[in-house]
């Protein structure tokens, strides 16, 4: 069988490829999000608040006074360690005794605060009064106790009382609003009350993350225990009020150790307890 | 024996429908179901059935009609006003993932004290009646884990020991079987057929497996995918 001959007919040109869809440009006020609008102003803020970075203006040895200053810590003066062990006790028994009060003033106002569980206007009241509380520093607190009751440990429960209330109301309603409701409809649903249907639809399911909390809130208190004494509210503040007047500064070095050992320890210890509590937590969407 | 019933039907629909956007699920539905009777309810996915159960718990309003929940002394309720008296199997078990399963069962009996009474605990006769139920389905050595910390199939048996402690009137059992084995199956099956038989309470339940429907229930209702509403009685000739 003879090849095919060969036609005369010019190959047809080919086509020509489609062009590749152009990139399209991304016009400046596209970038305007929140996020690099925030980093935006961020940035200008920190231009315009160069002149806190001043100083006095004198020209001082900022090495040199930070050198001797530390130098006067060393070596701390162990000899107060019965003192300070006392006061570390006392410091101890005022975050425990806040904290407590805390909680029971707090539950309430988790559950009125959490959008889920109580209806607008209370949610808007119970948040507004929380923020409120929060705004007002511990060491403020701190001076109305003494105001009210004297420089003594009471004033200091009284004050972190307070202060711990704004915070753990506001992480109470966030457990609270965190919580699935359907198992609590499902109780509703087999003839439990509303106050039924929280108590064992809705609370076991918070009590991990509520009883987490607490025990931040208590690591948290034992810190600013430790300072509220500087107004009299009793415990190591009063202490190291005390030194820190009298230049002692060996014998507030031992202070501020034994607090180190102590937040750290507890640090520790509430982190592993957590982890404990929160590993065995169902996760969203399983 | 079978407690004496009166004339009056347990569960009684008229004209019932639920719509769901423009889609009817059932429509003109009637149904005069007497007590002790086991209703398997059949049809293909999404076609309705979970909405039929939900609407007879009176957890949602149907779209037309209405559902009377009559007592053994002859009175009517509309389902939202008995919730005591029913007890549902929900097809996500809606158990508390961070309870004991004891815990949950004993959700079942809730109905039945005030809030205060269990503020600090069920009585003891409920906890032991709770222990009972779990031991029977298997589940005994496992009472005080966190539901969370357990197998489907287990939450799922849970669930349905919760529905068992309630002694309900009413069961409405949405797949209550989905998650078990063969013999787990039969066995909780088996219950809930007694529950009928012998106790008087009717039991509504959604099945996908026609062998299971034919061996367990009295009556079988169907419903159509069509999208007209359209539903089907039958009562099986073994019952």
């Amino acid at each position: 069988m003879s090849p095919a001959p060969r036609t005369s007919v010019p190959p047809s040109p080919a086509p020509t490829p489609p062009e590749p869809p152009r990139l399209p440009e991304v016009r400046w006020y596209e970038r305007l999000n929140v996020l690099n609008v925030s980093l935006l102003i961020f940035l200008l803020a920190c231009v315009a608040s160069t002149p806190a970075l001043r100083g006095s203006g004198r020209d001082l040895d900022y090495a040199g006074n930070l050198k001797r200053f530390l130098g006067y810590f060393f070596p701390p003066d162990f000899s107060v360690w019965p003192e300070t062990l006392r006061a570390l006790g006392e410091t101890a028994q005022i975050a425990v005794m806040a904290t407590a009060f805390a909680v029971v003033i707090a539950l309430p106002l988790g559950v009125a605060g959490a959008r889920t569980l109580s209806p607008g206007w209370l949610v808007a009241t119970a948040r507004m009064l929380l923020n409120a509380i929060r705004t007002v520093p511990s060491l403020i607190w701190a001076l109305i106790g003494v105001a009210i009751v004297g420089a003594n440990p009471l004033a200091g429960v009284i004050g972190l009382t307070f202060y711990s209330v704004g915070y753990l109301g506001k992480f109470f309603s966030d457990a609270f609003e965190s919580v699935d409701l359907e198992v609590a409809r499902g109780l509703r649903a087999i003839g439990a009350s509303r106050i039924q249907a929280f108590q064992h639809g809705v609370w076991p399911h918070a009590k991990p993350l509520v009883w987490s909390y607490v025990l931040w809130m208590i690591e948290y208190n034992l810190r600013s225990a430790a300072i509220i004494g500087y107004v009299g509210a009793g415990g190591l503040g009063v202490q190291l009020a005390g030194y820190q007047e009298y230049y002692q500064w060996e014998k507030f070095a031992t202070v501020l150790l034994f607090i180190l050992v102590l937040v750290t320890t507890l640090d520790l210890l509430g982190e592993w307890i957590r982890r404990r509590i929160t590993r065995k937590l169902p996760t969203a969407g399983s | 024996m079978k407690p004496a019933v009166v004339d009056l039907p347990h569960v009684a629909a008229r004209g019932l429908g639920l719509k769901r956007g423009d889609r009817w699920l059932f429509r003109s539905l009637d149904l005069n179901v007497p007590r002790g009777t086991f209703v398997a309810v059949v049809g293909p996915s999404g076609v309705g059935k979970s909405s039929f159960l939900t609407c007879l718990a009176g957890l949602i309003p149907p779209t037309e009609g209405e559902v009377r929940l009559h007592d053994r002394a002859g009175v009517g309720h509309a389902p939202g006003a008995v919730r005591g008296t029913t007890g549902v199997m929900f097809q996500n078990n809606l158990l508390v993932p961070t309870s004991s399963l004891l815990a949950n069962v004993l959700c079942g009996r809730l109905g039945r004290h005030p809030w205060w009474r269990t503020l600090a605990g069920f009585p003891r006769t409920d906890r032991e009646e709770a222990y009972r139920i779990l031991c029977d389905l298997g589940l005994g050595t496992k009472v005080n884990r966190w539901a969370c910390e357990t197998s489907g199939g287990e939450q799922q048996r849970t669930a349905i020991a919760r529905a068992l402690l309630q002694k309900p009137e009413l069961y409405l059992a949405d797949e209550p079987v989905s998650n078990l084995d063969a013999y787990l199956t039969g066995r909780v099956l088996g219950i809930l057929r007694q529950e009928a038989a012998q106790q008087g309470r009717t039991v509504f339940c959604v099945l996908h497996n026609a062998e299971l429907v034919e061996r367990f229930a009295d009556w079988v209702l169907s419903f159509d995918p069509s999208g007209e509403g359209a539903w089907k009685l039958r009562k099986l000739t073994h019952a």
